[in-house]
């Protein structure tokens, strides 16, 4: 059978503008309005074929959805969008003052658990991270604006390194309560 | 009922009559079926009055397989013939069990390397045959009450449950002749009860601790769309080892006296009195005469008990933790805390369920009943007895599903708590030149090693041409159906070879196996099977053929050139004309190739109505709906 074939990218499927500062209230309700119709249990009763369609397209603006929903995901998209494929950005060269930072914020991760008062030394640390995020995340969009690709596409490196980092401290955070 | 029926909320374009639908929550102690009637949802009594059935069976008696109370009495008198929470052995290898066994006392058997099974004086039994027995018991009562053959269940699992213990699940409702709308999780079941009861909104955080397993779900409730946000758990954490603790706290303070296999389920449910028994006392006095030995009563105290459990409390916090924040929340955005469960009676459980989110939790549906009634509500809704289907839930999958790559290491597909049905697709190469073949092996869970995950499946990719390594583009796709089920295809894009399987977990049962096991349960057969198939078969057509005479009716010339028109209507003619001849094999074909040759136009009907769905509403509209 033919796989869903949508011909509109996903800003276009949940009719919402495509730029980076979406309305993430608007995005969710759009969501749940096309699944309200689309999801493999309003089909429950039906045909098997009935089914497997509900379940493709369903499957579909999950996709889309979760691509949407997350930040870096979206940014990622909009490049691919651009023409920026996923292994043209990871293959964009960052400069060296940013790994000199990463450096040193990882080093401090490392340390943490030694430290007097581990757990609000992690949490500043994680704020600081989610700071340096958002700041990536205005580089991003300006970058995008002014259509200089390829510093849109080393912000979003940027920002994979802080999600990198950030899934690290959540795992020390879970240590530190055990 | 050949396309899909788009039709506007409320006006169902065949008029359906009310169907038999059920709710069943198979638990690890207790077992419910429950139903909507036009009073409400409620769990179906035995003749006894009872709505609770234990969940245990009892093969003593070769001539008769007995379950429930009466199992539950012969539980001392035969301790390897009388199998009680077998759902936490359901889709479970030998190596799993053992530890879970030994302190159960049954004998194990294992044959074919697959699940484990028990044996009995009746033969050897698996832990699927075991709960088809338990649901079939279910599926008499509701049969009984309501008045006819049930169409449709919806069975809860645990939210944690994987891939394996599902299709387990799903084995013994097969067996036990029950047909399954949906495997529903069971925090999800509970949100469902509270939801529709109190018509609330909001984030609801559902902590589930039954008699075997663990679960914690996040929902968020939005008008009427129920999106799980994240789901966690432990799926061998439950009351009944608070009772073992409690057993174990005996034999040492009597000084680990030798019993015998009577004598330990004897004292498993000591344990258990004392434990429920704690929920309203400081302090309870444990009999002991029935063990025979020197000492005769031993006094436990709350204090103590809350000591004996701190550590697997504690473990339920550290999910519930998790779970709060893969769902992106911290505790205090929670707005609504459910109980579901028996154990959820302790005390010492609800004080920490409390502290932890820092609100006192909703307590109107009974805890034992409420993922039965949860689970009713949303089988009334898959049947269609609701046609404006009211209510959507948007589940997750617990754990990541992934394959094994170079060195042994997982390859994440699809994270978990991803909503489902979710469909994937990673690109990988072959390593060597010339290699013809790809071996791909399906793992579950969230661990960087093969070795330290589930298996579930294994599947050969053949007839690669040769080429360098790292020239073929193999594309692995997974998907998941509204079940958490899977299935698994790879291909080789420049050459289009292709591959896949329906992931029948390494623990699950074969196709023959079942069929073998439905066999032995129709021993005396109830009806002619065959003429019942030409009959449901002839159903099924007429259904499809009237669902698309009325699609196209609507869409036929808008969305259909003329020769596709006419190759439809050609078929749809074949199908009619098989309706008298009375042949089963050659109606089936028909139908089929009819619903394969409408699956193009149901693909044009869903995209118009999507594009439907989206225009008409402004951005505006939308705004000042969500009160932004």
């Amino acid at each position: 059978m033919a796989s869903p074939d949508f011909q509109q990218n996903y800003f276009e499927l949940f009719s919402v503008s495509r730029e980076f500062d979406l309305s993430l209230a608007l995005l969710s309700e759009r969501f749940r309005h096309l699944q309200g119709q689309l999801h493999p249990d309003r089909y429950a009763s039906k045909s098997a074929h009935e089914q497997r369609v509900a379940v493709q397209y369903s499957a579909f603006v999950n996709q889309a959805y979760t691509t949407l929903k997350d930040p870096l995901e979206r940014a990622l998209y909009m490049l691919e969008l651009a023409g920026v494929s996923a292994e043209q950005v990871s293959a964009e060269k960052i400069d060296g003052g940013f790994l000199m930072e990463q450096m040193e914020l990882r080093e401090k991760i490392e340390s943490i658990a030694d430290m007097v008062d581990p757990e609000t030394a992690l949490e500043h640390l994680m704020s600081e991270i989610a700071q340096d995020t958002k700041n990536h995340e205005r580089e991003f969009v300006e970058a995008l604006e002014a259509d200089v690709l390829n510093g849109a596409a080393s912000a979003c490196v940027k920002m994979q390194f802080l999600r990198k980092l950030h899934q690290e401290a959540e795992q020390i955070e879970a240590g530190l309560l055990n | 009922m050949a396309l899909l029926h788009i039709a506007e909320p409320g006006q169902s374009a065949i008029t359906h009559e009310q169907k038999l639908a059920v709710g069943i929550d198979l638990g690890t102690t207790n077992s419910l079926v429950a139903t909507v009637s036009k009073d409400g949802a409620s769990a179906l009594p035995d003749d006894r009055g009872e709505a609770s059935l234990a969940s245990v069976v009892s093969y003593a008696d070769p001539a008769k397989v007995v379950v429930g109370r009466e199992a539950l009495a012969a539980a001392s008198e035969h301790p390897t013939d009388t199998l009680s929470s077998v759902k936490r052995f359901m889709g479970r290898g030998y190596a799993d069990a053992r530890d879970e066994a030994e302190r159960s006392q049954y004998k194990l058997t294992n044959e074919d390397a697959g699940m484990v099974s028990f044996a009995t004086s009746s033969g050897v039994v698996s832990p699927v045959q075991a709960s088809a027995e338990i649901l079939k018991t279910l599926r008499l009562r509701a049969q009984a009450a309501l008045g006819g053959s049930v169409d449709g269940a919806v069975i809860t699992v645990p939210a944690y449950f994987d891939e394996a213990q599902r299709q387990a699940t799903k084995d013994a409702a097969t067996v036990a002749g029950i047909p399954v709308l949906r495997l529903l999780n069971e925090p999800t079941a509970a949100a469902v009860a509270y939801g529709l009861e109190s018509k609330g909104e909001g984030l609801t955080a559902v902590y589930d601790l039954g008699g075997g397993t663990f679960d914690i779900s996040i929902l968020h409730l939005h008008r009427d769309v129920f999106e799980v946000r994240a789901t966690g758990g432990d799926t061998a954490l439950g009351g009944d080892d608070f009772d073992n603790l409690i057993g174990d706290w005996i034999l040492h303070e009597l000084g680990s006296p030798k019993l015998k296999a009577g004598e330990h389920r004897t004292l498993v449910s000591l344990a258990r009195a004392a434990k429920e028994a704690l929920s309203d006392c400081a302090e309870v006095v444990i009999p002991l005469q029935a063990l025979q030995l020197d000492t005769s009563e031993l006094v436990l105290t709350q204090n103590r008990f809350d000591e004996m459990i701190k550590p697997l409390v504690k473990r339920t916090i550290q999910a519930c933790r998790r779970a709060v924040r893969d769902a992106g929340l911290s505790p205090v955005d929670i707005e609504n805390v459910v109980l579901v469960g028996g154990s959820t009676r302790v005390p010492l459980v609800r004080a920490a369920v409390e502290d932890y989110f820092q609100r006192k939790p909703l307590l109107g549906i009974d805890p034992d009943q409420v993922v039965a009634i949860g689970a009713a509500i949303q089988a009334d809704i898959l049947v269609g007895n609701r046609p404006e289907g009211e209510l959507l839930l948007l589940d997750v999958i617990p754990l990541s599903l992934g394959i094994e790559t170079m060195g042994g290491l997982v390859e994440k597909i699809v994270n978990r708590n991803t909503t489902i049905p979710v469909s994937r697709a990673q690109e990988f190469t072959t390593y060597k030149d010339g290699q013809t073949a790809l071996a791909v092996h399906i793992v579950q869970g969230e661990r960087e090693l093969v070795s330290d995950s589930r298996s579930l499946a294994r599947f050969e990719l053949r007839g690669i041409p040769p080429m360098v390594a790292g020239a073929a583009r193999i594309l692995v796709s997974f998907q998941v159906d509204a079940d958490g089920l899977l299935s698994v295809s790879a291909r080789e894009e420049t050459t289009g070879v292709q591959s896949s399987i329906v992931v029948k977990p390494s623990f699950g049962l074969s196709d023959e196996q079942i069929g073998s096991m439905l066999q032995a349960s129709y021993s005396h057969a109830e009806e002619d099977k065959e003429a019942r198939v030409l009959a449901e078969l002839c159903v099924a057509a007429k259904q499809l053929l009237e669902g698309l005479a009325v699609a196209l009716a609507a869409d036929g010339d808008e969305l259909l050139d003329s020769q596709e028109r006419e190759a439809l209507d050609a078929q749809m003619l074949r199908v009619e004309e098989q309706l008298t001849t009375g042949d089963a094999a050659v109606l089936r074909a028909v139908s089929d190739q009819l619903g394969r040759d409408s699956e193009a136009f149901a693909a044009r009907r869903m995209d118009k109505s999507i594009r439907t769905a989206l225009t008409g509403v402004t951005l505006d509209d939308v705004s000042e709906e969500i009160g932004e």
